[in-house]
């Protein structure tokens, strides 16, 4: 089948040029990268972007966006990410952080240091809590240690989300519910508010992988999750997400990748360490600058 | 709770200026240089002391660091500092090289006629892989153009592996022609009538 030139998400005539004009503009700020075959995605959100901002053609909102009238930049980069996730997603690694991982984090902490633990992107924070209450209900050692844990996400809209922390009871589905009952109170029909306990213990904030500037922030994690991310940049955003990555975590840090993921095709920067559970990377202890 | 939360709110400390940076390319602190070598990344006045600093140094993660930075900038003089290492003794380098110039096709479009008629044919075959990640109509005519005057036959291969992933039929003349040239080439003719096969069942 022909691909059409040009197509009329919301009523307005965009050409393929333009598309591609708006693809280059998201993947500079985000190292997203829409490729043809995703059209149907990227005229979805145009629409509803230029519908929300009453633009009357492309190019009166690609000035709009350019201009960054009304922070439009953060609104067309939150229309562009996805946010579908769950509760205990991909627990064999919630399982290999506390039978492997942190066994051997504590071992090298000092005395009162805290353990620091990133999820990027955490989405509406599912993530997050997920890490928060699989340490709660399955690491004997919670107790004994200050435990830090950050969600950091690019898209404005999610962290909003995450900080009020109500989801729906898809969300809650591979969770037991003695759980739920444990951590969640009813909310309205299909609908739980995760506990305040919870809410108030982590830390949510803005982050642009991509952008180098804006990793300095972070430092000294032990442990990043950064799943289901990676896939969407190209070679170059990946590379120099996972330099960042790198300088993120503490020399001996993990970083735990979406089950599609590998570091090894994108950077030697990291150690394989193949646990029972899951397959993670590690930030070598000593940095391999050998010559 | 044992959760604790993070402090997490000051901003970072204000990023040197560009011209330190550049600088610090040349520290003896091996972090240092890697940092500056970050920060440098999509910096058009920092190309040359980039390029500089890659042809010195000899710490991995640096090196890395270093040639991400030239692909984000990914302009001309990029291109040219990379290139070089297209010619390296060291396989890593030269993959690193190859790696990072594919990320930029629009950039060695410029460089792609002279690279593929270099004296040596190294060069050439990696050249043809290059053109990889070309628009297939780009890549067919430099691809054709390349077998129609190339003497060796694992250059001719590396092109026609090349064309059966992404050429079009206007390649047919140029791989026919390449089969009769190599006909003493068992292994050349079959690979051009299996590019023949698959590009016509791409058309078809």
């Amino acid at each position: 089948m022909t691909r059409a030139q040009g197509h009329r998400p919301g009523g307005i005539h965009v050409s393929q040029e333009d598309v591609r004009r708006l693809c280059e503009f998201v993947y500079r700020r985000t190292g997203m990268w829409f490729a043809d075959n995703k059209r149907y995605y990227v005229d979805r959100r145009l629409a509803e972007r230029i519908a929300a901002t009453g633009a009357d053609s492309f190019l009166a909102y690609f000035s709009l966006l350019r201009s960054d009238a009304n922070h439009e930049i953060q609104h067309l980069v939150n229309a562009f990410t996805v946010n579908e996730t769950y509760f205990y997603r991909e627990e064999h690694q919630l399982r290999c952080m506390t039978s492997d991982l942190l066994p051997s984090i504590v071992h090298g902490k000092k005395a009162g240091e805290p353990i620091r633990i990133w999820s990027i992107p955490c989405a509406t924070g599912e993530e997050p809590y997920s890490i928060a209450i699989w340490l709660m209900e399955n690491w004997s050692e919670v107790d004994r240690y200050n435990i830090e844990i950050v969600g950091s996400d690019i898209d404005t809209r999610a962290l909003e989300a995450a900080t009020i922390g109500i989801y729906g009871e898809r969300a809650l589905n591979r969770l037991p519910p003695s759980v739920i009952g444990r951590y969640f109170q009813p909310a309205g029909v299909d609908a739980y508010r995760i506990d305040p306990g919870l809410t108030n213990s982590i830390q949510f904030t803005r982050a642009n992988l991509v952008d180098v500037e804006d990793m300095r922030r972070y430092r000294d994690f032990d442990i990043a999750f950064c799943r289901n991310v990676l896939i969407y940049f190209d070679d170059t955003s990946r590379r120099s997400a996972a330099e960042s990555l790198y300088d993120c975590l503490c020399p001996g840090g993990y970083i735990c990748l979406g089950h599609s993921e590998t570091m090894s095709r994108i950077s030697p920067l990291f150690r394989v360490c193949r646990f029972s559970d899951a397959i993670v990377y590690q930030r070598p202890e000593h940095a391999d600058d050998g010559r | 709770m044992p959760f604790i939360k993070s402090k997490l709110t000051q901003e970072a400390a204000p990023q040197a200026s560009g011209a330190s940076q550049i600088a610090a390319l040349s520290s003896p602190d091996v972090d240092t240089r890697w940092r500056a070598a970050r920060a440098l990344g999509g910096n058009q006045e920092a190309v040359a002391a980039l390029a500089t600093a890659l042809a010195g140094e000899r710490v991995p993660r640096v090196r890395q660091a270093i040639i991400t930075a030239l692909v984000r900038t990914g302009d001309d003089a990029s291109v040219a500092a990379l290139l070089p290492y297209l010619r390296s003794q060291d396989a890593g380098q030269r993959s690193a090289a190859i790696e990072a110039l594919q990320e930029l096709p629009e950039g060695i479009l410029p460089f792609m006629t002279s690279l593929l008629s270099d004296s040596d044919s190294d060069v050439r075959l990696l050249a043809a892989e290059l053109v990889r990640n070309f628009p297939a109509v780009h890549a067919t005519r430099l691809l054709c153009g390349l077998l129609e005057q190339e003497q060796h036959a694992n250059v001719c291969a590396a092109a026609v592996d090349v064309l059966a992933e992404i050429g079009t039929p206007e390649a047919f003349p140029a791989l026919h022609a390449c089969a009769e040239r190599f006909a003493g080439t068992p292994f050349l003719s079959f690979a051009v009538s299996i590019a023949i096969a698959r590009i016509s069942d791409a058309k078809g």
